[in-house]
C-alpha cells in the first residue's frame, strides 16, 4: 500500500462471529490483511463465545437469531448493545468506521447512528424488492446518508441497494487469498472423473438437488462419475432420498479446512455450482477459479458477471438438470477446452486477491477521511444551538 | 390539563424533528465539502503531472503546448465551467498516451504509471461526489427544510456533470 501512516480503523461486523458465513470471512481477512500492513484494527462484532476471539476482535454481546431474508440471522441489537456501540466508538479513537451490511438491523445500523465522521458502508446482500424495507426506508435514509463512501461487492449488490434505498455505490468485490489456493496440491483420492461441491447443502438455495438430478443422465455417458460434495450439513435426508445404484457415485466429505479446500478445489475435473438464487457474489467460484478448477455454474446474476459471461467457466440455465447434465458432459470429453476455462479462469481469479482488493478499498478510505479529523460520537444536540442562533440573526 | 400536556409534547416532538432534520442537513453539506475536497485534490494533482509531463522530452512541442493550456485551464475554470475544462484535459492527456507506445524512460514511465492509478482513483471520487451531491439536492427539496429554511445560508451544491468517458 502507498500509504505508510498508520491508521485506526474501526470495523463492525452484523452477524455472530462464531457462524460461518461470507461477511464474517471477508471481515476476518480484511482486518488481518490491513494489520498485516501496520494498520491498527477493532471489529466489534456479536460473539456467543467471547473465549475464543482473535486479540483484535471486541464482542458487543450475544447474538439473537431472527429469521430475515429467507434465512436465519444472527444479528444483534437493542439498548445494551447500542451502549457497547457507543463506548466502542467513544473509546476507539478511530480515523475511520468500516461498518457492513449498515442496512440490517445489527449492530452496524447502530453504529452508524451513534458516529459521525469519516464512515465506509459495505453492502453485501443482493435480494428482489422486499416491501419490508420499502416501510423502513424512510427511517433508514437519514441514518445511510451519513456513510461518506458506500460499496457494494458485485453489481447485484449494487442494484439492491439503488432499488432499496436510492443511493449509489462503488463496486469492490470480495477478497480470497489467491496464492493459498493456487498452491492446492492434487490429491489422486478426489481426481479422475469428479465432480466437486462445496456449501451448506441442506440450504435449497445452493442447488445440490440439481446437481443430484442431472446424475442418472451424466451416469449413462460417464459410469466412472464421482460426486464430492464438502460442507456442513446432514447428508442422511439426500442419500435416503437417492436411487440406490447412484449412492455409491457420491461422497459426503464434512467440512474440510482451509489447506484441504485448497486441494480439493485444484483436483476435482469440475466445480460446480448449481445456486438457484440469492447468492450475491459467490466468492467460492473465485476460490475453485484460483485453484485452477474449470467452473460450470448456474446463470444467475452473480455468477454471470463472476465468469464474464461464460469466459472464466461454462454457465447453465438455472435449476435446469438436463442442460447441467450436457455441459458436464461434453466438458469431461473434452480436455482441451476444460484446461483452457480453467487457465483463464485463474487469470481472471487475479482481480480478486487481497492485494487489489484491499489496495481499492484503502483508496475509499483515503478519500472519505479527507479534511475530516476522526470518528466522533455524534452530537444530536449541536442543531439546538444551530436554530437559536438563526433566530438571534433574523431578529 | 390532559390536552396542554398532548398539545406540548406534540410541540416538543416537532422541535426534536426540526434539530434532527436540520443536523441531518448540515451533515450532508459537510459530506458535500468533503467529497469536493477530495475530488478537487485529486484533479489538481492530475494537473501537475501534466504539466510535469509536458515538460519531459515525452512529449513533442504541439502537444506539449495543448497539454500546458489544457491543464492551466482545468486549474484556473471556476467550479461551473470546471468539468469540461477538465474533461479537455482528458483528451489531451489521451491524445499524449495514444502517442507514447513503449518508447518511454522509466521515470517517464513512473509519471505515467501515476497517472494512470490517479484516473482510477478520479473516477470513484467523482462517484462519490455526484452521490453526496444528489443526495443533499434531494434532501433540500423536501418540503420541511423549505418552510423552516433549515439549510440556513448554504449554497445549493452544484451538480458536477461528467461524461462517462471523460476520465
Amino acid at each position: 500500500m502507498t500509504n505508510l501512516k498508520s491508521l485506526r480503523i474501526g470495523i463492525v461486523c452484523p452477524y455472530g462471529w462464531d457462524a460461518p458465513g461470507g461477511v464474517q470471512a471477508h471481515i476476518r481477512d480484511l482486518a488481518e490483511y490491513l494489520i498485516a500492513h501496520g494498520h491498527m484494527v477493532s471489529v466489534l462484532t456479536p460473539a456467543a463465545d467471547e473465549d475464543a476471539l482473535p486479540s483484535y476482535v471486541v464482542s458487543a454481546g450475544k447474538p439473537i437469531a431472527i429469521p430475515y431474508n429467507g434465512a436465519v440471522a444472527r444479528v444483534l441489537f437493542g439498548p445494551i448493545a447500542f451502549a457497547r456501540v457507543r463506548q466502542w466508538i467513544s473509546q476507539g479513537n478511530f480515523d475511520l468506521l468500516h461498518l457492513h451490511e449498515p442496512a440490517i438491523p445489527s449492530l452496524s445500523l447502530l453504529a452508524c447512528w451513534a458516529a459521525e465522521g469519516p464512515m465506509v458502508g459495505t453492502f453485501h446482500a443482493a435480494s428482489k424488492k422486499q416491501k419490508a424495507i420499502y416501510a423502513i426506508g424512510p427511517i433508514l435514509e437519514p441514518v445511510i446518508e451519513k456513510l461518506s463512501a458506500r460499496i457494494a461487492v458485485s453489481e447485484a449488490a449494487r442494484l439492491t441497494l439503488t432499488a432499496h434505498l436510492e443511493t449509489d455505490a462503488i463496486v469492490i468485490p470480495n477478497g480470497i487469498y489467491a496464492d493459498r489456493f493456487t498452491a492446492g496440491v492434487a490429491q489422486p483420492k478426489w481426481s479422475g472423473n469428479t465432480l466437486g461441491f462445496i456449501g451448506r447443502f441442506e440450504e435449497p438455495r445452493k442447488g445440490l438437488a440439481v446437481l443430484l438430478d442431472a446424475l442418472p443422465l451424466i451416469t449413462r455417458v460417464i459410469p466412472d462419475i464421482r460426486v464430492l460434495v464438502a460442507g456442513p450439513g446432514d447428508s442422511e435426508e439426500f442419500v435416503t432420498k437417492m436411487d440406490p445404484e447412484l449412492r455409491n457415485r457420491i461422497t459426503f466429505l464434512g467440512r474440510l479446512s482451509e489447506e484441504d479446500k485448497a486441494n480439493f478445489l485444484s483436483s476435482v475435473s469440475i466445480y460446480v455450482a448449481p445456486n438457484t438464487g440469492g447468492e450475491s457474489f459467490g466468492i467460492i467460484l473465485a476460490e475453485a477459479m484460483a485453484a485452477g478448477a474449470c467452473v460450470v455454474a448456474s446463470d444467475i446474476p452473480a455468477f454471470n458477471s463472476m465468469l464474464g459471461d461464460g469466459e472464466f467457466g461454462s454457465l447453465f440455465p438455472c435449476e435446469n438438470s438436463t442442460a447441467l447434465a450436457r455441459t458436464v458432459i461434453e466438458l469431461l470429453g473434452d480436455d482441451e477446452r476444460r484446461g483452457l476455462l480453467a487457465a483463464a479462469g485463474q487469470q481472471n481469479a487475479k482481480r480478486f486477491d487481497w492485494d487489489t482488493v484491499a489496495k481499492q478499498i484503502f483508496s475509499v478510505y483515503e478519500m472519505a477521511m479527507v479534511g475530516r479529523d476522526g470518528v466522533r460520537l455524534a452530537s444530536e444536540t449541536r442543531s439546538w444551538s444551530r436554530l437559536l442562533n438563526r433566530e438571534e440573526e433574523t431578529r | 390539563m390532559k390536552t396542554t400536556l398532548t398539545v406540548l409534547f406534540v410541540v416538543f416532538l416537532f422541535l426534536w424533528y426540526l434539530s434532527f432534520s436540520a443536523t441531518r442537513l448540515d451533515r450532508l453539506h459537510h459530506r458535500v465539502e468533503t467529497s469536493w475536497a477530495n475530488l478537487d485534490g485529486l484533479l489538481q494533482r492530475r494537473a501537475a503531472i501534466a504539466l510535469e509531463l509536458a515538460r519531459s522530452e515525452l512529449a513533442d512541442p504541439a502537444s506539449s503546448l495543448l497539454l500546458t493550456d489544457a491543464a492551466y485551464q482545468a486549474r484556473d475554470a471556476s467550479i461551473a465551467l470546471r468539468s469540461q475544462a477538465e474533461s479537455g484535459l482528458s483528451g489531451a492527456l489521451r491524445l499524449l498516451q495514444v502517442d507514447l507506445g513503449s518508447d518511454a524512460r522509466p521515470a517517464e514511465m513512473a509519471l505515467l504509471s501515476e497517472l494512470s492509478e490517479l484516473s482510477a482513483k478520479i473516477r470513484v471520487a467523482i462517484a462519490l461526489h455526484v452521490d453526496s451531491v444528489t443526495s443533499t439536492r434531494v434532501v433540500r427539496q423536501k418540503l420541511i427544510f423549505k418552510i423552516f429554511r433549515l439549510a440556513g445560508r448554504a449554497p445549493l451544491p452544484v451538480t458536477y456533470e461528467f461524461e462517462d468517458d471523460a476520465i
